[in-house]
C-alpha cells in the first residue's frame, strides 16, 4: 500500500520515547512521511532541471531541503551518484546503505597526492555548414542509430534538406527495413533451388508455373530481379543457368498480379547480356547459344510491348544499344545476331527499314568472310528474317507480273543496295514483293 | 426506509421475535399472509413496499450509485468513460476532454473523504489515460494520501480552488447532460455534481466559417485533435480565455492593445549614427549589389516608424554615449552583411551553419552558458558557485586594474568568485563586434555580466576589472534566470519565490515585481522593444507583462510540462516557448492565440531557443543533445487574422480574441484549419516513439553533449554550446 515501511515510523517513535503507537496512527504517519518525501523530491527536481541535468544528485536534495526550511542532511555531498550496498537482515528484509570505505589515515597521509583533475576547456567545431552536418570526428556518424528519429517521418516533411544533410544516404542503408516473412523466404529459397536444378525438369516447370500465377509474390520481386542479375553476371559460361534466368524473368513478367514497372530498369541489363553478350556458353559449341539469344530477344519484344508506353525512353535506348553492336564489325557474329534480333524485336519492320536496310551493304563485310560457317548462316538467316518482316507489310498494293528484263534490272539494283551476299539470298527467295520492298527502303 | 415499519413490528409482535422475522423472507411471507387475513391492508402494503428494497438476506438493496461509498466514483467514471467511448466519432475527442477533470476531482474527493485505499485504486486504475499529457501533475498528486495533504498541497489546491475549464460544442454538451440525467441512478448524478462544482464547461460553436459538420469536427479537434498529446488552448487550470489575460468570463473578449513596434531611436543618436555611417561609406564604398550603410540604416529607421511603436518615455534609458553610437554603427553593418534567410523555399529550409562549442572535463558541473553578442566571450556558471569567462579566440583577458608585478602570463579565462550557491544563469550585457577597430572609437566589447544563483542574489560583474560590482538582493528564494534588456541598463530575473523582478544596474533594489504565477518563474525574456517582458513558470503558463503597469497583459496556457525556455522573435510579433516535455509552442502576441505546436525534441528539457534576424527560423537545443532548426512559417500560413479590433477607446484598442461570438468563431475556425493541416501532415503516432512535426527543417545531433545554449548571431550564424558528458 504505502511504500514507506511503517516499521520505520515505529522505530523513530520508540527512539523518542513513544512506545505504543496505534496502527491507524502508524499508517497515517507513514503516509505523511511519504508525502513529505515526495515534496522534497519535487523541489529537488526543480534544482536538477535548472542545473540542466537529467540525473538527480544529492546536492539537489540538500538545496531542496534548504528551500523547504529543513536542515540539510550532511555527509552525502557527492558529485557522483552514490553507490548503495545491500545487506540482508533476514529473508525479505534488505537493508541499503551508502558504501563508505574505511580509509587508513596513515596511508592517506603518506600516499602521493592525487592527480589534479583536468582543467575545464572548450573546443569548437562545425556542427552544420549550410544545413549539412559535416562528417568529422566531432560529429556523430550518420550510421548512429539515433539518426532515424531526427527527421520528420511525416509526408511533406522537409526531406530535401534531410537527405543532403547526410542523415540518410551516406551509407546505403534503407531507412525502412524490409521485412520478409519466413514463408516468403522459404519460398524464395525453394524456387531458386528448383529452377537451377538441372536434373529435375518437373520441379522446374512447377516452379515457373507457380511464379507465373502466384498473386502474393510482390515482396519477392526485387529479390528475384537481384537473383537474375547476379546469376547472369556470374554464370556467363553456363547456358543452362542463363536460359533458366531468362525463363525466370519471363515468368515474373507474365505474372499479372505483379507490378514490375519499377524494376524494368534493373531487369533489362541481364536480358541484354543474354542477347548481345560476347561469349555465352561453351565456346566449343558455337551454335549452342543462339536459342538463348532468341529467347532473350523475345523477352525484349515482350518488354517493349508492355512498357514502352510508360517509359518513353525505353525503346530509343535499346535501339541505340543494338545499333551500336550491329555497326561494329569487330564484334563476334553472335553479337550481331543478337543485335539484329533485338532490333527486330523492339520495332519490327519500321526499325528494320530505317536502321538495318540502309546499313546492310556496309555491314556485309562481316558475313563475307568464309571462315565461320554455321554461325554465319545463323546471322544471315536472322537478317533475312528481319528483312522478311518488311514484306508482310508491303504485300498489299503490290502489282503482280513484271518482265524478265525488269527482273534482271531489279536484281542488280538489289545487289547494289544491300550487298551481294544478302542481296543474293533475298533474290533466291524469289519473292518479288519483298525485293521491291527492300529496294524501296534502300532507295529512300 | 420509512419510519412505519419498526412501529408496525412493534405493534404486532413481541420484541424478541422481531429480528428473526425481519430477516427471513419466508417468515415475512407468513407475516404478510397474517396481515391480509386480519385485514390490516395498509400495513400489509407498507410492508410489501419495504421488503421490495431488500435482498434475499434482508439487507437493503443499493440502487443509487451515491450510496456505494468510495466505489461510487469508480462507477461514475466508468459510466462516463464507457459512454464517451461509445459515442459518435465527431463528439468523442471533445467529450474525452471532460474525463481528465472528472478523474482528478474524483480522486481528490476520494482523498478528501478519507477513502485511502479506494483513492489509490482509482488512481492506479485510470492514470494511464492521462499520464501522457499530465505527467508532472499526476506525479505530484499520486503522492497525496491524507485529507490534510489535499488541503496543503499547492497543486491539489490549485485544482480545488479553481474550476477546470473545458469548452464543448453545444450538441456534445446537451448529449452529455441528457445521458447523465437518464443514468442518474447509475452514477450520472455524481458526474453531474463534479461537473457542476469543479468544472466550468463553456459551450461554443466552433463550426468556423463553413459551418458544415465536418469542419465542426475539425474545429473541435483543431486544438484538441492532437488531443492525446496537446491540451486545447483554453483548457485547464486556471482556464483562461484564449487570447486574453483575463480569467473571468465577463471581460473575456477585451484585450489590452499591445505596442509591439520597435522602440524608436533617440533622434540625436540617430543623426550621429548617420554621420558616422556616411564617413564609413565614403571610406569603404559598398560592394556590388550592396546597399550603402546609410540606406540600410534608413530602411531600418523607417521600419520603426509604424503606428504601434511605444514611446521612448515608456522605457527611460540613460543618455547615449559614444559607445552607443559605435554599437549602432556596428549593428547596421552586421545587419547588412548578414547571411539572409529568405524563408522556406522549394521544400528545403535555409542551410544554416552551426558552430558548436563543446566543454570538456566538466563532470556535469556547468549549469548555464552564455555567449557575448560580439562572439568573443563565453561564460559558464557552475554548480560550484563560480563563474568562468573564456575568450573564444584564446586571447589573454586584460584587466584595467594595475597588475601585481608577477610575470605569469595572463590566461585566456578568468574565474569570477563570489556567489555562495550554484549559479543558474549568466548573461552578457549587449555588445557588438568591431570588425576593423578604429582606435578613436570606444570599445564595443561587453562590459558587464550578470549572474544569479541559489544564494538568492544577483551579482553584476565588470568585465573591465573582472570584479564584482554590485550584489542585488531582493528575491526570497533561489533565482533561476536573469537576462539583460536589449538596450542594456535594465535586467530581469525570475525566481523560485514565484515572482519576476525588473532591476536597473544603478539601483540596488528592484524597480518592478511581477507577481501572479502560481509557481516558480523558471525563465524570463524581454520583448525586443523592452516595454514588455515574458515569464515562463512551472505552473505551465507563460505570461506577458507590461513594464509600465507591472500587470499581466497576456496569458498563454497549453503547455503540459515545466517551461524551460522562452524567446521573443526580433520582429516582436511571436513568442516561442519550450517545455521539458519536448514541445515548442509559438504564440501570436497581438491576438494572444497559439499559432502552432512543434515537436521533435525528446523529453528532458529544451534549454535554449533563438530566433533568426528575420524571425523566420527558430533554433532550439536541449538535453537530448540535438540542435534543431524549425520553420516558423509552415503550418500557420493559413491562419490569417486571428483577432479583430472591434472598438477603440481610451488607452488602447480592444481586440476580440474570444472563442465566443461570430467573429471569434471564425477566428477559431482559422486556427483550427491550421492545426488540422498540421495534424494531417504530422500524422501523430502513438507510443514511445518521438514524433517530429514536419516543420522541422533539420536536426543536428552531437556526441553526447546536451546543448545548454543556442544563439543566432546578428549575421544569422548559429552558435551552440554544451558540455561533453561521456
Amino acid at each position: 500500500m504505502s511504500y514507506w515501511n511503517p516499521d520505520n515510523v515505529r522505530d523513530v517513535a520508540e527512539s523518542v520515547g513513544i512506545s505504543s503507537l496505534g496502527d491507524d496512527v502508524l499508517q497515517s504517519l507513514s503516509r505523511d512521511v511519504e508525502y513529505r518525501l515526495s515534496q522534497v523530491l519535487e523541489e529537488a527536481l526543480k534544482f536538477m532541471r535548472h542545473s540542466k541535468r537529467t540525473v538527480l544528485s544529492t546536492q539537489d536534495i540538500s538545496q531542496a531541503l534548504r528551500v523547504l526550511d529543513v536542515e540539510p542532511l550532511y555527509g552525502y555531498e557527492s558529485t557522483r551518484p552514490l553507490r548503495f550496498g545491500e545487506a540482508s537482515l533476514g529473508p525479505g528484509q534488505p537493508l541499503f546503505y551508502v558504501e563508505d570505505e574505511e580509509v587508513d589515515f596513515e596511508k592517506l597521509i603518506n600516499a602521493p597526492l592525487p592527480k589534479v583533475p583536468k582543467e575545464i576547456s572548450f573546443t569548437a567545431h562545425w556542427l552544420a555548414v549550410e544545413g549539412v552536418q559535416p562528417s568529422i570526428p566531432q560529429n556523430p556518424s550518420s550510421t548512429d542509430s539515433r539518426s532515424s528519429d531526427l527527421v520528420s517521418k511525416a509526408a511533406g516533411a522537409t526531406t530535401g534538406l534531410a537527405s543532403i544533410s547526410g542523415n540518410d544516404n551516406a551509407t546505403i542503408k534503407p531507412l525502412v527495413k524490409h521485412i520478409l516473412s519466413k514463408e516468403l523466404q522459404i519460398y524464395f529459397e525453394r524456387i531458386s533451388l528448383a529452377i537451377l536444378d538441372e536434373s529435375n525438369e518437373d520441379y522446374r516447370i512447377a516452379a515457373f508455373s507457380s511464379l507465373r500465377s502466384d498473386p502474393g509474390l510482390h515482396q519477392l520481386v526485387p529479390y528475384f530481379v537481384q537473383f537474375i542479375s547476379e546469376k547472369v553476371t556470374h554464370g556467363m559460361k553456363n547456358l543452362f543457368v542463363l536460359t533458366q534466368m531468362m525463363h525466370l524473368a519471363s515468368a515474373i513478367l507474365d505474372n499479372e498480379s505483379l507490378f514490375i514497372e519499377p524494376y524494368i530498369a534493373s531487369i533489362i541489363p541481364p536480358i541484354l547480356t543474354c542477347l548481345v553478350g560476347r561469349r555465352l556458353g561453351d565456346p566449343s559449341q558455337p551454335l549452342s547459344h543462339y536459342p538463348l539469344r532468341d529467347l532473350a530477344a523475345s523477352l525484349i519484344l515482350l518488354l517493349t510491348k508492355k512498357y514502352a508506353q510508360s517509359s518513353h525512353t525505353l525503346k530509343p535506348r535499346l535501339a541505340r544499344t543494338f545499333l551500336k553492336h550491329f555497326l561494329d564489325p569487330y564484334k563476334p557474329l553472335g553479337v550481331h545476331y543478337g543485335a539484329i534480333c533485338g532490333l527486330q524485336a523492339i520495332g519490327g519492320p519500321e526499325v528494320i527499314r530505317v536502321l538495318v536496310i540502309p546499313n546492310l551493304k556496309a555491314w556485309e563485310a562481316v558475313v563475307r568472310d568464309e571462315s565461320a560457317g554455321g554461325e554465319k548462316e545463323m546471322v544471315i538467316k536472322a537478317v533475312l528474317r528481319a528483312v522478311g518482316s518488311l514484306e508482310d507489310e508491303s504485300r498489299r498494293g503490290m502489282v503482280n507480273g513484271f518482265s524478265e528484263a525488269g527482273a534482271e534490272e531489279m536484281r542488280e539494283k538489289l545487289m547494289e543496295s544491300v550487298g551481294e551476299v544478302i542481296g543474293g539470298r533475298i533474290w533466291e527467295l524469289e519473292n518479288m514483293g519483298l525485293v521491291k520492298a527492300v529496294l524501296e527502303c534502300a532507295g529512300s | 426506509m420509512g419510519v412505519d415499519a419498526p412501529i408496525l413490528y412493534h405493534r404486532t409482535y413481541p420484541l424478541s421475535s422481531r429480528l428473526t422475522y425481519l430477516y427471513i423472507p419466508s417468515t415475512l411471507f407468513s407475516v404478510i399472509e397474517y396481515l391480509s387475513k386480519k385485514g390490516y391492508s395498509r400495513t400489509e402494503a407498507m410492508l410489501r413496499m419495504e421488503s421490495a428494497n431488500t435482498d434475499r438476506e434482508g439487507r437493503p438493496l443499493i440502487q443509487r450509485a451515491e450510496d456505494l461509498g468510495g466505489d461510487k466514483y469508480f462507477k461514475a467514471f466508468e459510466l462516463a468513460r464507457g459512454w464517451i467511448e461509445e459515442n459518435l466519432d465527431i463528439y468523442k475527442p471533445e467529450l474525452k476532454r471532460i474525463l481528465y477533470p472528472l478523474f482528478i476531482y474524483s480522486y481528490l474527493n476520494l482523498l478528501a473523504d478519507c477513502y485511502k485505499n479506494e483513492s489509490q485504486k482509482f488512481f492506479n486504475a485510470y492514470k494511464d489515460l492521462f499520464i501522457r499529457t499530465h505527467e508532472s501533475d499526476l506525479r505530484v498528486l499520486n503522492t497525496l494520501s491524507l485529507p490534510e495533504h489535499v488541503n496543503s498541497n499547492n497543486i491539489a489546491q490549485v485544482y480545488r480552488t479553481n474550476k477546470y475549464r473545458v469548452t464543448l460544442s453545444p450538441q456534445a454538451y446537451y448529449n452529455l447532460l441528457q445521458f447523465l440525467e437518464a443514468k442518474d441512478r447509475e452514477g450520472g448524478t455524481i458526474v453531474l455534481s463534479i461537473l457542476q462544482h469543479h468544472c466550468n464547461i463553456r459551450t461554443a460553436e466552433r463550426g468556423g466559417a463553413s459551418g458544415s459538420s465536418l469542419s465542426l469536427i475539425g474545429a473541435a479537434l483543431g486544438q484538441g485533435l492532437k488531443d492525446e498529446d496537446v491540451l486545447a488552448e483554453d483548457e485547464g487550470i486556471p482556464g483562461h480565455n484564449p487570447g486574453s489575460a483575463n480569467m473571468t468570463d465577463s471581460s473575456s473578449t477585451v484585450l489590452v492593445r499591445l505596442r509591439l513596434g520597435h522602440l524608436p531611436m533617440d533622434p540625436d543618436l540617430a543623426s550621429d549614427v548617420q554621420n558616422e555611417l556616411q564617413d564609413l561609406d565614403a571610406k569603404n564604398p559598398p560592394g556590388e549589389g550592396q546597399n550603402t550603410l546609410v540606406q540600410e540604416f534608413e530602411t531600418h529607421i523607417k521600419r520603426e516608424q509604424s503606428d504601434d511603436t511605444p514611446s521612448r518615455e515608456d522605457m527611460p534609458l540613460p543618455p547615449y554615449t559614444a559607445r552607443d553610437v559605435a554599437m549602432e554603427v556596428q549593428k547596421v553593418r552586421e545587419n547588412r552583411d548578414r547571411f539572409k534567410i529568405e524563408g522556406k523555399t522549394g521544400g528545403t529550409g535555409p542551410g544554416l551553419s552551426v558552430v558548436m562549442f563543446t566543454w570538456h572535463n566538466t563532470y556535469d558541473s556547468i549549469n548555464c552558458l552564455d555567449f557575448s553578442e560580439d562572439n568573443l566571450f563565453a561564460a559558464a556558471g557552475t554548480s560550484e558557485s563560480y563563474i568562468r569567462v573564456w575568450s573564444l579566440e584564446g586571447r589573454a583577458l586584460q584587466s584595467i586594474l594595475p597588475q601585481a608585478a608577477d610575470t605569469t602570463p595572463l590566461s585566456s579565462s578568468r574565474r569570477l568568485i563570489g556567489h555562495s550557491g550554484p549559479i543558474y544563469a549568466v548573461s552578457f550585457s549587449p555588445s557588438a563586434k568591431n570588425e576593423d577597430p578604429d582606435p578613436i572609437w570606444p570599445s564595443t566589447a561587453p562590459r558587464y555580466l550578470v549572474s544569479c544563483s541559489a544564494d538568492k542574489t544577483v551579482r553584476l560583474w565588470s568585465l573591465d576589472t573582472w570584479t564584482n560590482l554590485v550584489i542585488y538582493k531582493g528575491h526570497d528564494d533561489p533565482v533561476w534566470d536573469v537576462t539583460w534588456c536589449p538596450f542594456g541598463y535594465y535586467f530581469l530575473t525570475g525566481s523560485h519565490d514565484k515572482t519576476a523582478r525588473l532591476w536597473s544596474t544603478d539601483h540596488i533594489s528592484f524597480l518592478r515585481m511581477f507577481a501572479g504565477h502560481d509557481q516558480d518563474v523558471d525563465t524570463v525574456c524581454f520583448h525586443p522593444n523592452s516595454v514588455y517582458v515574458f515569464t515562463g513558470s512551472s505552473d505551465k503558463t507563460v505570461r506577458m507583462w507590461s513594464i509600465q503597469t507591472g500587470s499581466t497583459v497576456r496569458l498563454f496556457t497549453g503547455h503540459t510540462g515545466n517551461l524551460t525556455s522562452i524567446a521573443c522573435s526580433p520582429d516582436g510579433k511571436t513568442l516561442a516557448s519550450a517545455a521539458d516535455d519536448g514541445f515548442i509552442i509559438l504564440w501570436d502576441l497581438a491576438s494572444g492565440r497559439r499559432l502552432k505546436v512543434m515537436r521533435g525534441h525528446s523529453k528532458g528539457g529544451i534549454w535554449s531557443l533563438s530566433w533568426s534576424v528575420e524571425s523566420s527560423v527558430l533554433v532550439s537545443g536541449g538535453a537530448d543533445g540535438t540542435v534543431r532548426v524549425w520553420d516558423v512559417a509552415v503550418g500557420n500560413e493559413a491562419s490569417g487574422p486571428q483577432g479583430k479590433v472591434i472598438a477603440e477607446g481610451g488607452a488602447g484598442t480592444k481586440i476580440d480574441g474570444g472563442a465566443t461570438g461570430a467573429q471569434g468563431g471564425s477566428a477559431a475556425g482559422g486556427t483550427a484549419g491550421v492545426a488540422n493541416a498540421n495534424a494531417g501532415g504530422g500524422g501523430k503516432k502513438k507510443g514511445k516513439e518521438v514524433v517530429v512535426t514536419p516543420d522541422q527543417i533539420s536536426a543536428f545531433p552531437t556526441k553526447k553533449s546536451p546543448i545548454y545554449k543556442v544563439k543566432f548571431t546578428r549575421k544569422n550564424l548559429v552558435v551552440a554550446g554544451g558540455a561533453y558528458l561521456p
